[in-house]
């Protein structure tokens, strides 16, 4: 009986410890960490207008591509 | 009273007087003006806000016509195409000073249409930039930068960085991964351990060793990767390298530990497996951390020659591909601009600097018929010279393709650790191998003789001989950015310390490269602000050494605006002002003018006269650098033999070796043969290091086992090179021997531990004393020691 609960906590922790790491190597991979200077001033620019700013670039990307059809 | 106000963009004070007054703000300048009210139609005002009062760069400056960013020669170099059809290119901003700047600029550019991304990076102020090429073109990006105050110039990115950036992030991913598992591995150990003390049920041991073989799968199989491949390319190879010992030790360990959860009984090692990965992956990563990506080097002359080049055709300026120019072409060279191929002028005249071919200091006239080499840059000279030989078979092309083969031809001079580790690795397999079938034959069991062969190759798993070399490296080169002194590879301060020939350029290295005064003659008082005045118009750098020297001596002297100013080539210049004329230039000037003079000089000496009198004479010459002398004497004290070699001629080659203590020279010394020279010295067998500065050394810096650079040199001998001294002194250089031969004592040391306690550990290992775990941590301390030992060379300087 005993074994199980340690068996399930270990089972538990390291699952968790699983998503952080791979929260942690998405980052990475995903470049978040390649520009310390602006990734420690990152927090100056996170205001309405510059989130807003962010999903607008995203949007104007899609239609974009939907458009453009260089051969 | 002066009454300094900051300029409302740019925050640089000027007297209120001088500043544009426009409602409530201030401006230095039109340009500044004309940015803040860019950024206020744009909306984009909030940025002096996040700037606060960081000073930037006014907006002065003009640019060339950003159109040629259009051209498709520009095209093919820089932008590439990505997969849904963008443009992309990579670009270097100017004028970044703050994240405000870098907010600015991406604001800026997402706001224009068909600008898709743009990613700047603050730390070296490199951009990419994603566009759809048919909403918007590269020269509106561009102006738009320009626009509100900065700079952009484009970079090939391609080869450059990517490949080392690539392997650096591999290495961090692989590295998280390995230190998180064995992080949580050693909370499970240590349950592990506490149970082999005081009692522990089968079934507990079982789940914990389950746990624990989960988390060192991916250690072993991810993180480990590179060993196997390692090993892999080891035995195609033929080569027993320390790859194949770590990666068979591991995954022996591995195999029995799996065996034993299976069975249920003895000790499972999974904690050995992912220390061994982990530690010796850490080594491995310093190694890369510290690496130059050879593939760099090669495409380094290309990036500073220009792709396109004006001549006429049918009386016609048009600007034509490099490649396309055919011998008899006309060529139009301005000042400022660099001769790309061979010819001779037809029209003109003008001085041209050749110093980064031949290293001659002084510039050199060419008029009607002399002949241009490529690589040669006009200083005052607008002319146009006929082509006679094609890009291909120019100066300046040829080269680029001896540098190629001379970067090929590099020595490699193996490492140490290195070959040690070929010769330990094949032993440890071997006494492996043999106490196995020894225990085997003894008799005993299968296990107990498999679990000892195991821990011979587990204790002698070469951590400490991993990190020795690696870690003493990085504090070496941690210690020589202290001084200024930066090697570009781990590896070249082992061979900078096996080092028995230097080889000095002259000019920029022994001596400081430009004309200084040394010594003025007064004849008549005058006001020295004509002088400074004059001098300050020209780019000569006679000029520049007269113009250092009045402001040395005296900096509150103000520039006055001259009536009349005209340089007369090779000879100096002309000017007036109220009513005065002035000349300043060499005896040839004065000689023209029917001013006589007597006055004799072994240096450069440069006249000026007011209303044709000689009021002042300037000797100038090339000065030595401080403590020339002094490092020559420590060079030859270390048993070094020490040549200089110079493109200049024989009186200032034979002044300066006289003057630091260098018996053995050679003047007048071209490019190829500085390049045949270093190629004599190693078929005698000898490791040199090339010290030099310009491209005229470039091909003998890549050729030699260590080139260094200083680091005012030009950019391509920096890229070719081993070494840059940022501080361009002699010091630095004497540092940078220094520094070498201590950190090579060091790694000799740490190898010295490593095997030493090996030799000590291993046959009580083969004798069955030691069990995996007692070997998991006694392999942490003999790192440790080799740590603690690197961190002693930190304290040695200190004092």
């Amino acid at each position: 009986m005993d074994n199980w609960v340690i068996a399930m906590m270990l089972g538990a922790s390291i699952f968790l410890g699983a998503i952080a790491l791979t929260a942690f190597l998405w980052a990475l991979k995903n470049g978040q960490f390649d520009d310390e200077e602006k990734f420690l001033n990152a927090v100056k620019f996170d205001s309405e207008e510059d989130l807003n700013d962010a999903v607008n670039q995203e949007v104007k990307k899609e239609k974009l591509k939907k458009e453009y059809r260089p051969e | 009273m002066s009454n300094n106000i900051a300029c409302t963009h740019c925050h640089l004070e000027f007297n209120e007087d001088v500043m544009i007054k426009d409602g409530e703000h201030y401006f230095c300048c039109n340009g500044c003006q004309g940015v803040y009210h860019l950024l206020n139609e744009e909306g984009l005002d909030s940025f002096y806000e996040k700037a606060g009062n960081t000073k930037l760069t006014p907006q002065t400056s003009q640019y060339e016509d950003s159109s040629n960013f259009n051209s498709p020669a520009f095209y093919d170099k820089f932008v590439s195409v990505d997969k849904d059809g963008f443009s992309k290119v990579s670009l270097v901003i100017e004028g970044i000073h703050c994240s405000a700047c870098v907010w600015l600029n991406e604001k800026a550019l997402h706001k224009m249409d068909g600008v898709i991304e743009a990613d700047i990076n603050f730390t070296n102020n490199k951009a990419t930039i994603l566009w759809a090429d048919n909403v918007v073109k590269l020269s509106q990006i561009i102006d738009m930068i320009r626009a509100i105050g900065y700079n952009a110039f484009p970079y090939d990115a391609s080869v450059q960085e990517s490949y080392a950036n690539k392997e650096r992030k591999d290495y961090y991913l692989r590295m998280s991964v390995a230190i998180f598992s064995t992080m949580n591995i050693m909370w499970i150990a240590v349950a592990q351990y506490a149970g082999y003390f005081s009692g522990i049920t089968q079934d507990m041991k079982t789940i914990l060793n389950i746990a624990e073989g989960i988390l060192a799968t991916p250690v072993l199989f991810y993180s480990g990767w590179v060993f196997f491949r390692g090993a892999y390319y080891g035995i195609k190879t033929k080569v027993v390298n320390m790859d194949i010992l770590v990666s068979t030790g591991a995954l022996l360990t591995y195999i029995y530990s799996i065996y034993i959860t299976l069975v249920e009984s003895g000790e499972a090692y999974f904690d050995s497996v992912s220390m061994i990965i982990t530690f010796v992956l850490i080594g491995k990563f310093l190694e890369v951390l510290s690496k130059k990506n050879a593939a760099d080097a090669l495409d380094i002359m290309g990036k500073h020659i220009q792709s396109e080049i004006n001549i006429i055709r049918d009386n016609k300026l048009i600007s034509c591909k490099l490649d396309d120019i055919e011998v008899g072409d006309i060529v139009v060279v301005s000042s400022g601009e660099k001769v790309l191929v061979d010819g001779d002028v037809i029209k003109g005249n003008g001085t041209f600097d050749e110093s980064s071919l031949t290293g001659e200091s002084e510039p050199i006239f060419k008029q009607e018929g002399d002949s241009l080499i490529s690589g040669t840059v006009s200083i005052d000279a607008d002319v146009h010279f006929r082509v006679v030989k094609d890009f291909k078979h120019s100066t300046l092309s040829t080269i680029v393709t001896l540098l190629e083969s001379a970067i090929n031809k590099k020595p490699k001079i193996q490492q140490m650790a290195n070959k040690l580790s070929e010769y330990f690795s094949s032993t440890i397999l071997l006494l492996s191998l043999f106490t196995f079938i020894g225990w085997w034959l003894w008799p005993h069991s299968f296990e107990t003789s498999f679990m000892v062969a195991v821990s011979v190759i587990v204790i002698a798993c070469p951590c400490a001989l991993a990190l020795a070399t690696p870690v003493a490296t990085l504090v070496g080169l941690s210690l020589g950015v202290k001084k200024g002194i930066l090697f570009k590879e781990a590896a070249q301060l082992e061979t900078m310390a096996k080092i028995d020939t230097l080889v000095l350029d002259k000019t920029g290295t022994l001596t400081v490269g430009k004309p200084e005064v040394i010594k003025e003659h007064i004849l008549e008082e005058f006001d020295k602000k004509l002088l400074y005045s004059m001098v300050k118009n020209s780019k000569h750098p006679i000029a520049k050494g007269i113009l250092n020297y009045l402001k040395n001596k005296d900096d509150s002297l103000e520039n006055i605006v001259l009536d009349e100013f005209t340089q007369i080539a090779a000879q100096g210049m002309k000017a007036s002002y109220n009513n005065k004329s002035f000349l300043g230039g060499n005896l040839s000037l004065m000689n023209a003018q029917n001013i006589d003079i007597d006055f004799k000089s072994e240096n450069s000496v440069f006249y000026f006269s007011i209303d044709d009198k000689v009021v002042a004479i300037y000797e100038l010459n090339d000065q030595i650098k401080d403590g020339a002398k002094e490092f020559i004497d420590f060079i030859l004290g270390k048993n070094i033999e020490v040549i200089m070699l110079t493109g200049d001629n024989e009186n200032s080659a034979k002044r300066v070796a006289k003057e630091v203590g260098i018996s053995n020279y050679k003047y007048e010394q071209t490019p190829e043969d500085k390049l045949n020279f270093i190629a004599k010295i190693h078929d005698e067998k000898k490791k040199v290091v090339m010290v030099g500065d310009g491209v005229n050394d470039v091909l003998a810096l890549a050729s030699a086992d260590i080139g260094i650079v200083m680091g005012s040199g030009s950019d391509i001998a920096v890229d070719v090179s081993d070494i840059v001294l940022l501080n361009d002194s002699l010091k630095s250089l004497s540092d940078a021997f220094k520094i070498s031969k201590t950190t090579f004592g060091l790694i000799k040391q740490n190898l010295w531990i490593s095997l030493i306690y090996n030799s000590i550990t291993i046959p009580l290992a083969m004798a069955g004393y030691v069990i995996p775990l007692v070997a998991a941590i006694s392999m942490s301390v003999s790192s440790f020691l080799v740590v603690g030992n690197s961190m002693r060379i930190k304290y040695k300087w200190s004092k």
